[in-house]
């Protein structure tokens, strides 16, 4: 593994390396979806032996979608049985990055096959399938004239409603090959050239004197004199908010109901026909190692729960009293009434109704938490670090929200790359909601009483609230600092902070300058709109945000990559440690198994449990001609195994001397272990 | 020529404005073959096809039958499209749509929908109700969603309770194996019924009213029996009993409205409209979005059901309540027996059912029948005749109950003369031993007793064309033309609704479901300015956006009621003036400019 660290001297020097091209190679050279396709060919057609090229489904335009299957042939078992990781890219299509950090991915594991002894046996043991392009009907705008900023699929979309579908779409009036903005004075405008950056527009604010000037329009016509002006574009589903896990509905870009289009449809259908995929890498404008913010308000106590009247009446619960399921479990099993069945808390919410998880399971949160640290730490090393301060969580309807809460395994996001922010002096200590973001309980908790105090009296908290109450809350899982981060943004700002407020925009503006020369913004241009009049047509580059400069993108991937690959080799790998016989009687024997998980990752995580899509793991004993079973049955469930812990099972048989005992493992996200054992 | 098409013409036109179909006189040339279906009878699906068939082929001009996909068996799902043409095309009418069977052995829905196309066709030039409905609206009926499913229930050896999946084989008990392990018809009489063994530490016994009445033991009683579930075998020695049966999830929690996953919702299936059949379904009803109202058929409890499914949704907006509760009360009259009630409120939860994705997310009015009731409880019910707030469990419990109650083994001994009821024989299992198979068969619940079959479909169909009839109906009103000083004309046109359902639900309103009305004009003229009238006396009035030629009426035509529309016009001769609702209907004025 170490192999893989990438010495600190190295970066830097590749960072100086760098340096000189910064101006000479702004424009980066993204792979269209066509050389998307072409370089997964050609890929497979290198690796013949352990990589096959298929189609999932076609886009709503009728492109292929293409999976890279990737499995080791040193192993009897089909890629389909063996645990599997999934890269997805570009379900957000403005994400080009993200393809470029799959096709990489591929070509890397690929080459090390055969090369790398764990990377060997890793392809040995597991499947990697890699879907660089879900979406490339909207990749294909960064590649069309004029360019336009595009993450939504080709379905035709009736957005104003009239019953007409994308008839009034941008036009490049200027013709300078890009879809920029349109200002121009109305009465009815609400923005205003920003007094300190005259080329950016900022939102009047009344309440400080400001007076809207101007309205704002992305740069075309009115083309069905609906008196709207691009109301009605080409296009389209934004496929990241189309997944089935907190769908919005009623929102044209979400799409008429979860999994409406093909391309979502074709990776779920892909994704449930493979059942044996039990980590998803995807690369969206989403990092989740980053920012462990989930799609829904975070309720605060949401695993305390009520117990319905029916319900509670036979436990002896009280219907008024709210309970942690883990105290739910307890009364159930104590109870009686569960049976033979195993109980345990996901059991428990499907049985008492209590709908979709909105929040990380606190186990689960554990261990991402672990992982943010160790990625942190990493980035830090490569100067990746500011990565944090614009960390998108996990969206609605998102593909990252589905892979956890619905499919049940490990998901990570990536987004790679984002505009680094101008350095600034950093009041050491302060406590921003960004900074707040970024932390995990435990790092809040290390803080410390006073500085907490002192927290809270900065931000004008009543005093009634104060740290112990704060720290006894973060300690119970009631609220985590990302829950904090969100309502400090949502609190008035104290007295005093206001003044100098900088335009958000402002440090885009900046990287235009500074590192792409200027290339990243139009100057504001005077022309004659046929309906509008005189206007101005300027602003940021389409895709700015989106498209690194080639340098800053290969530092970026090349981490990724590598990190991503390291995330894989955590996949949970189950084994029989040990196997005992011990003979009781005549004919009568014990049979002893030791389970073990040799992986960092657990065998599912909670969620995956309580979704019902990581099933428990089947150790079954197969018996043979006399045989018989005298304790135990003939099928043992065993929930979960953690990161590196040992179970034992036990069977008493009947059988004789010199015959033999089959134990089988199976699980749908583990590999399937088969043993014998002699009775002797 | 000229003379005689000009006369077809009129006819046509007779036709259409006398409001009368005269189909009896055009068809007089050619006399229909006669279609005889009985219901006393259960159709199978080649059945089904064929009696479809038949009556496509008698009725070609008002009856299209159309394969709307395959079912996973590759059975075709079939849809039935009834217009009368001669009166406007389908699209342009307000579309009832009707579906049953959805799940596999709630077969009963199939035949009252096979009921409905073969009363309408029947009666159409004979009863003028009909031919009014064939004049105004449009119907989309598919009889049976789940082909592969009712072919099982019919012909296999199964219980009445499934299967109610489809048949798409389904890992159940998540092993990897999939419908390894359903019931076995060891007795071989072709019904799956219950097993149960002699013990006397058993906590079952005999009624000493009746030896076929399984009763449980008070506590301190002695018992005779345990009951092992239903008749089966461990059949892949995992030591459980009937595990994973054919199927295993649900095709009426597979809708896009709603959804949720197999963890909160068992049996949703991996995402919405997974399953070949609600895809088919969902197609269907996108391809058509001029239906308006819509009728799902369940078994059984006797309820007229509408949403929402889920305590999430919150009430039903209030305008679009006032329609459910209209229709839904006379349906108590035209069912006796049966009561009007909400999903989530009086039955149980049902996230992604059909009848919440047509509602909120198509605008569409929908309710869905739950077929029949036990027949010894007279005609009441049972749960009506209890206390309320028993009514919850009771509707579950008496759906899937096991044992059989006193008062139905009378039934089955007395009414149904034994024809549906297995006595208690003895049988030797591999697992259990010596135990004894018996029970109520597969049609002896939940499907009516075919001496009751057509009262079922009758008053179900009667339901469901009361419903279509309720659809909006449209008409121009009050056309008054006034010529201004400046050479324009000031129009002012009344569009009136002379039934309870309005052009556009409130849901459609609220959510921007579909386009909203349009008023348009055509001819050598232009829309320069239009209004909604909101107050006569005071002229006080709304004004509306022009665009090329039309406005949207965003509310569109409200139940019961009116819009009067003041417009100004430019232009001369014959102008023609029309009302284009997606699910109202579309009209046509012609007006005269001078």
């Amino acid at each position: 593994m170490s192999k893989y660290k990438i010495p600190l001297f190295l970066v830097i020097f590749c960072f100086l390396l760098a340096a000189p091209l910064l101006v000479a190679q702004v424009e980066t050279k993204y792979h269209s979806p066509a050389e998307v396709a072409a370089s997964l060919k050609s890929l497979a057609g290198k690796f013949p032996e352990i990589s096959r090229l298929k189609g999932i489904g076609k886009s709503f335009g009728g492109q292929d979608i293409l999976v890279l299957e990737i499995a080791g042939r040193k192993n009897k078992s089909e890629p389909e049985d063996r645990p599997a990781v999934l890269v997805v890219a570009n379900a957000e299509g403005i994400h080009l990055p993200g393809t470029e950090a799959a096709l990489q991915l591929a070509e890397s594991i690929l080459t090390d096959y055969g090369q790398d002894k764990a990377w060997t046996d890793f392809l040995n043991r597991n499947t990697v399938y890699i879907i660089p392009l879900l979406n490339p009907e909207a990749a294909a705008a960064y590649f069309s004239k004029p360019r336009q900023e595009r993450t939504f699929n080709g379905r035709p979309v009736d957005e104003d409603n009239d019953g007409l579908v994308d008839e009034d779409g941008p036009e490049d009036l200027d013709g300078d090959g890009l879809i920029t903005t349109m200002r121009v004075k109305s009465p009815e405008g609400r923005w205003m050239i920003d007094p300190r950056e005259p080329r950016l527009m900022k939102l009047a604010d009344p309440k400080k004197g400001e007076k809207g000037e101007y309205l704002v329009y992305t740069e075309g016509l009115d083309n069905d004199g609906d008196g709207q002006i691009n109301e009605d574009g080409p296009g389209g589903v934004d496929l990241n908010r189309n997944f089935p896990h907190d769908f919005e509905y009623f929102q044209k870009r979400s799409g008429l109901y979860p999994v409406s289009e093909p391309e979502t449809e074709a990776l779920l259908k892909f994704m449930f026909d493979h059942n044996n995929i039990a980590m998803v890498i995807n690369f969206s404008t989403e990092n989740n190692l980053l920012n462990m913010q989930q799609t829904g308000q975070a309720r605060v106590g949401a695993d305390r729960v009520r117990v319905p009247r029916q319900f509670a009446s036979f436990l002896g619960l009280d219907p008024e009293a709210e309970y942690t399921l883990k105290e739910i479990v307890d009364v159930l099993k104590s109870s009686g009434f569960a049976g033979g069945m195993e109980v345990d808390e996901s059991l428990v919410a499907t049985f008492l109704g209590l709908g979709p998880a909105m929040n990380l399971d606190r186990s689960d949160q554990a261990i991402y938490e672990e992982l943010q640290k160790e990625y942190k730490s990493g980035l830090k090393e490569v100067g990746l670090d500011y990565l944090e301060k614009r960390a998108r969580g996990v969206g609605k309807g998102s593909l990252a929200a589905f892979a956890y809460y619905q499919y049940g395994v490990p998901v990570f996001s990536f987004d790679l790359w984002q505009v680094a922010e101008p350095k600034k002096e950093d009041k050491k200590d302060e406590l921003t909601p960004d900074r707040l973001r970024s932390m995990s309980s435990e790092e809040f908790l290390s803080l410390g009483e006073e500085k907490i105090a002192a927290f809270l009296k900065d931000r004008g908290a009543p005093p009634n609230f104060n740290a112990t109450m704060l720290i006894k809350m973060v300690q119970s899982g009631q609220v985590t600092p990302a829950r904090m981060a969100e309502m400090m943004e949502k609190m008035p700002r104290p007295a005093g902070a206001t003044a100098g407020e900088e335009n958000p925009e402002a440090y885009l503006l900046a990287y235009s300058d500074n590192v792409l020369k200027g290339a990243g913004f139009v100057n504001w241009k005077q022309f004659k709109h046929p309906g509008l009049g005189l206007v101005e047509i300027g602003g940021f580059v389409p895709f700015i945000k989106y498209t690194p400069p080639a340098d800053q993108l290969q530092a970026a991937l090349r981490y990724h990559v590598q990190y991503s690959r390291k995330l894989m080799m955590k996949l949970p790998v189950v084994s029989i440690r040990e196997t005992k016989i011990e003979k009781l009687g005549s004919d009568l024997y014990r049979l002893t198994v030791y389970l073990q998980n040799d992986g960092l990752l657990p065998t599912s995580l909670a969620q995956g449990r309580r979704a019902l899509t990581s099933y428990p793991i089947r150790v079954s004993l197969r018996l043979e001609g006399k045989q018989k079973l005298f304790a135990g049955r003939p099928v043992e469930l065993v929930s979960h195994l953690q990161g590196g812990e040992v179970k034992k099972l036990e069977w008493t048989v009947q059988a004789s001397k010199g015959s033999s005992l089959a134990v089988r493992v199976w699980s749908n996200r583990v590999s399937p272990v088969e043993k014998m054992i002699k009775v002797d | 020529m000229i003379r005689a098409s000009k006369i077809i013409l009129l006819i046509v036109l007779a036709i259409t404005l006398s409001g009368l179909s005269q189909l009896s006189s055009s068809q007089s040339t050619r006399p229909r073959p006669e279609v005889k279906l009985s219901f006393d009878h259960f159709y199978d699906h080649s059945e089904l096809t064929s009696a479809l068939k038949e009556l496509q082929k008698a009725y070609p001009d008002l009856m299209k039958l159309e394969s709307i996909g395959k079912s996973y068996q590759g059975r075709d799902i079939w849809a039935v499209i009834i217009n009368n043409p001669a009166t406007g095309p389908a699209e342009r009418k307000p579309g009832f749509y009707i579906d049953g069977n959805i799940h596999g052995n709630e077969i009963q829905g199939a035949e009252v929908a096979l009921y409905a196309i073969y009363y309408l066709l029947k009666n159409s030039g004979r009863l003028e109700f009909v031919d009014r409905l064939l004049r105004d609206r449009a119907f989309y009926i598919v009889p049976t969603m789940n082909p592969d499913s009712r072919d099982y229930f019919l012909h296999l050896a199964t219980d009445s309770n499934s299967p109610r999946s489809g048949l798409v084989p389904y890992d159940d008990d998540r092993d990897g194996l999939l419908d390894e392990d359903g019931p076995d018809d060891l007795d071989g009489d072709g019904s799956i019924t219950y097993m149960r063994k002699r013990d006397p530490k058993g906590n079952y016994k005999t009624s000493p009213d009746n030896p076929l009445v399984m009763v449980p033991c008070r506590p301190g009683e002695k018992g005779e029996f345990i009951i092992l579930g239903s008749e089966g075998l461990d059949n892949d020695g995992d030591g459980q009993v009937n595990e994973d049966g054919p199927g295993g999830y649900d095709l009426n929690r597979n809708f896009g409205y709603n959804w949720q996953p197999n963890y909160v919702q068992r049996g949703a299936g991996s995402y919405p409209f997974c399953w070949p059949e609600t895809r088919a379904v969902r197609d269907f009803l996108l391809a058509h979005p001029n239906i308006m109202g819509a009728q799902s058929f369940h078994n059984y409890g006797g309820m007229i059901l509408r949403g929402p499914g889920a305590k999430n949704l919150g009430e039903t907006l209030p305008q679009d309540r006032q329609v459910y509760d209209y229709i839904g009360k006379q349906g108590e009259k035209i069912l006796p027996g049966y009561r009007y009630i909400v999903i989530y409120k009086d039955m149980y939860t049902v996230y992604g059912g059909t009848i919440d994705f047509t509602y909120y997310l198509l605008g569409i009015f929908t309710f869905s029948n739950e077929l029949d009731f036990d027949q010894y409880a007279g005609t009441q019910p049972a749960a009506q005749r209890r206390g309320a707030e028993e009514e919850d469990e009771d509707v579950r419990s008496r759906m899937f109950r096991a044992g059989a109650s006193l008062e139905e083994i009378v039934y089955h001994q007395l009414v149904l003369m034994g024809e549906q009821l297995v006595e208690w024989k003895p049988y030797k299992h591999p697992l259990y031993g010596d135990i004894e198979i018996g029970g109520v068969k597969k049609m002896g619940r939940r499907v009516p007793a075919l001496f009751q079959l057509a009262e079922t479909c009758h008053r179900n169909a009667a339901f469901c064309l009361y419903h279509a009839d309720q659809l909006p109906r449209l008409k121009v009103e009050n056309v008054s033309l006034k010529k201004l000083e400046n050479g324009q004309y000031q129009v002012e046109v009344r569009i009136a609704n002379d039934r309870v359902t309005p052009s556009i639900s409130s849901q459609a309103v609220q959510r921007k479901l579909h386009r909203p009305d349009m008023l348009r004009l055509e001819g050598n003229t232009r829309l320069v300015s239009a209004g909604i009238l909101t107050d006569r006396f005071r002229e006080l009035s709304e004004p509306l956006q022009v665009r090329k030629n039309y406005v949207q009426v965003d509310n569109g035509i409200p139940g019961f009621g009116y819009v009067d529309f003041r417009l100004l016009v430019e232009g001369s001769g014959q102008v023609n003036l029309i009302y284009d609702s997606l699910k109202g209907g579309y009209l046509e004025q012609k007006i005269s400019l001078k």
